[in-house]
């Protein structure tokens, strides 16, 4: 009150920020220690974690959020290295994707070495539930990074692991050599390489299935990837409550639509107090949208996950892309990133 | 001074083309710059507020701790607020300077101001009976207006205006609503009800009362009084200043008015026009500049309002020889000039009579 801030730190912040270079509200600092890359498109970034971040469950996810040209921008990503690493010498690794035609993973591989970042707290459900029963872990491309991070911080391995890891090639497998050094060391875990461009999708899940001894089932990978595993799995008589999963990036598609063709929608963006009327491409986030339009909302991790982009809704309705749920129609607040128009819309950015 | 429709699109074409430019550089720079405006506020309202406390040492420590209150307060609205709340700074997705969270140290809630000044204000500028800020509702300024025994005293009611601006401008919708007093008009539409309207003025300017006038003198213990007497000050010198250069902005000789009628279905490039007519700029050095907000560039404010302030002087060179070019007039002088003849326009126009202000209109020569 005192300050017009929601909080006196960030009243104070211009302040904090000149003795304490990198410090934003709610994050927590982290020293970039090392970037190399696993494959032509994966890099690995170490970095050292500040002493007040309290740690993670493997396979929990960061927000990372850097600095660039004037702006913040945040993306999720999985943390793939052990416990035992941020236990022995507070460092995490982060093995990210990089899309060359991306706003935020290019500029990655060009942070100078020891350059301040941002990590939120960790976040997620996606762990190993029960290590005392056997379990199946599939992953496709980068989705092995979360799954790496469990398999490497185990200790005590009480019951027959499988992972089955599916890539294009031996060279595009990320994290590979310390997945196959785990797999020499431990007898309890087997590791199963498959080549996309070798070996065709179909024939790669008769032999997952055949391989169904398992009683837990751990899915980590490209959206698509996921749904056709767990229907194949489901299909082939597991209970859908053994599989567990973990979702990156927004599958845009979404379930269809009959409806959402290419055509149109009118709306209005209530930025900064005006009223813009705008046409809303219903195959786009309503972020996109915006974006289209020169608006530029607040935004964080654009797949739904920090919840920067918090817009309050004053009628409408939008799909949730992730899960194709229905809003309301009614004003409410919704995460521009993973929202879809439905019907004529009024958003107050 | 007529343009053709070829004309007015071609003008839209260049303008939209100078804020393009502008637009691709904003960066790291910018950032920075106003990081650094932020930090000086911050600095100047903390020693401020401490050296008014210090005054029982020597007066003028007082006296330097109000002039630095005023210095936070004025920089806090102006360079910082007034901008930020238009989305200059949206595109840095910062905790602090975005348009959707920004509060700022003024009795008017951030969210009323970008209804009545965003909104109403940048949208109908100075079309006379959709933009309420041509006189507030309280001057006479042209004889566009009926003449009215209260405009004798105008004079008097400016003053007073200026003094308590902070109140007029929080005060600003809920007059044009109705909320309190007269009846209500038909044709007004509002994005919130009533009941928001009243419970953001009353909520946000009982914060700003309570922290000036109570908080802050109670923590001086003995000092209160004179704790008390310093942020009343400092207020009065914010208010004064802010209701100075925004009457400099569009009020001035040459101003031009438009009516409703004619801006129906105006397109961008005469939006353009009517926003270079309606607007008058004032010269003066780096520092000036700042203090207003960068309102001493209100031409260019006005065309770009979403485009970071501290580019207008240097875009103010591009415009005016745009505006040569297409023959329209281009209004600024020199800070004192500007102001007198604001205040002319004041007392002239608080007698009957007088000239209508320069009508313009939008229509094209074919």
């Amino acid at each position: 009150m005192l300050a017009n801030q929601p909080s006196l730190t960030l009243y104070f912040l211009p302040l904090i920020q000149r003795l304490w270079p990198g410090f934003l509200p709610g994050l927590y600092r982290a020293r970039l220690v090392s970037q190399q890359w696993q494959t032509t498109d994966m890099l690995l970034l170490t970095v050292k974690v500040s002493e007040r971040w309290t740690g993670f469950v493997p396979g929990q996810h960061i927000v990372l959020t850097i600095k660039n040209n004037g702006r913040y921008l945040s993306r999720p990503f999985s943390i793939c290295s052990s416990l035992k690493l941020w236990q022995s010498q507070q460092q995490i690794q982060l093995c990210c994707k990089v899309n060359a035609m991306g706003e935020v993973t290019p500029l990655l591989a060009q942070l100078a070495n020891a350059s301040m970042l941002n990590i939120s707290l960790a976040q997620g459900d996606f762990h190993w539930q029960q290590p005392d029963l056997p379990a199946m872990f599939i992953a496709a491309g980068s989705g092995i990074t979360p799954v790496a991070a469990m398999l490497l911080s185990q200790r005590h391995w009480l019951a027959p692991v499988t992972l089955h890891y599916r890539c294009r090639g031996a060279e595009n497998a990320a994290l590979l050599t310390a997945l196959q050094q785990l797999a020499t060391r431990q007898p309890l875990f087997q590791l199963q390489l498959s080549d996309s461009r070798v070996e065709p999708a179909a024939a790669w899940q008769q032999q997952l299935i055949a391989d169904i001894s398992h009683q837990q089932f751990y899915l980590c990978g490209p959206a698509a990837f996921m749904q056709q595993q767990r229907n194949a799995l489901v299909n082939a008589g597991i209970n859908s409550t053994a599989i567990r999963q973990e979702q990156f990036g927004v599958a845009m598609s979404g379930p269809a639509d009959p409806e959402a063709d290419a055509s149109t929608l009118s709306g209005h963006f209530i930025r900064a107090g005006t009223r813009i009327a705008v046409s809303l491409n219903r195959q786009q986030s309503l972020l996109q949208n915006a974006e289209q339009y020169g608006l530029t909302p607040r935004f964080g991790c654009r797949v739904g996950v920090c919840f920067q982009c918090v817009c309050d809704k004053v009628s409408g309705q939008v799909r949730d892309i992730r899960s194709g749920d229905l809003s309301g129609h009614g004003a409410e607040q919704i995460q521009l990133c993973v929202s879809q128009p439905v019907t004529e819309l009024v958003i107050k950015l | 001074m007529r343009l053709s429709t070829e004309q007015f699109n071609a003008l839209e074409q260049e303008l939209d083309n100078v804020k393009k430019q502008v637009q691709q550089q904003l960066g790291e720079a910018d950032a920075r710059y106003i990081r650094r405006v932020l930090l000086v506020q911050r600095i100047s309202a903390i020693s401020g507020r401490v050296l008014m406390v210090l005054g029982f040492i020597t007066p003028w420590f007082w006296l330097l701790g109000v002039l630095l209150l005023a210095l936070a307060k004025i920089l806090d609205n102006m360079e910082i607020g007034h901008n930020v709340l238009h989305g200059q700074y949206d595109w840095m997705n910062d905790p602090i300077l975005h348009s959707r969270r920004f509060e700022w140290d003024i009795a008017c809630d951030a969210g009323s101001w970008q209804r009545t000044h965003n909104f109403e204000h940048h949208t109908y500028t100075n079309i006379i009976g959709l933009d309420r800020d041509f006189g507030y509702g309280l001057l006479r300024l042209s004889n566009d207006f009926r003449w009215r025994l209260r405009n004798l005293w105008q004079g008097g009611t400016y003053l007073v205006l200026s003094m308590l601006f902070q109140w007029g401008v929080s005060y600003h919708e809920l007059a044009a609503q109705r909320v309190f007093a007269g009846k209500k008009k038909a044709d007004r539409h509002s994005q919130v009800t009533d009941r928001e309207l009243k419970h953001a003025f009353f909520s946000k300017g009982a914060r700003q009362l309570l922290k000036d006038y109570l908080f802050f003198p109670l923590i001086a213990g003995p000092m209160w009084l004179w704790v008390l007497t310093g942020n009343l000050l400092a207020n009065l010198i914010r208010n004064l200043w802010t209701s100075t250069v925004i009457f400099c902005g569009h009020f001035t000789k040459d101003v031009h008015t438009f009516s409703a009628a004619e801006c129906e279905n105006e397109s961008r490039g005469q939006w353009y026009y009517r926003q270079m007519l309606g607007s008058s700029n004032f010269t003066g050095p780096t520092w000036l500049h700042i203090l207003t907000g960068h309102l001493s560039c209100q031409i260019e404010h006005h065309l770009f309002p979403d485009i970071p302030a501290r580019h207008y002087p240097a875009m103010a060179q591009q415009v005016q020889a745009i505006a040569e070019k297409y023959g329209i007039s281009y209004n600024t002088g020199s800070f004192i000039s500007q102001y007198s003849s604001v205040f002319w326009r004041i007392m002239r126009y608080s007698l009957p009579g007088g000239e209508k202000a320069l009508k313009t209109t939008l229509k094209t020569t074919e």
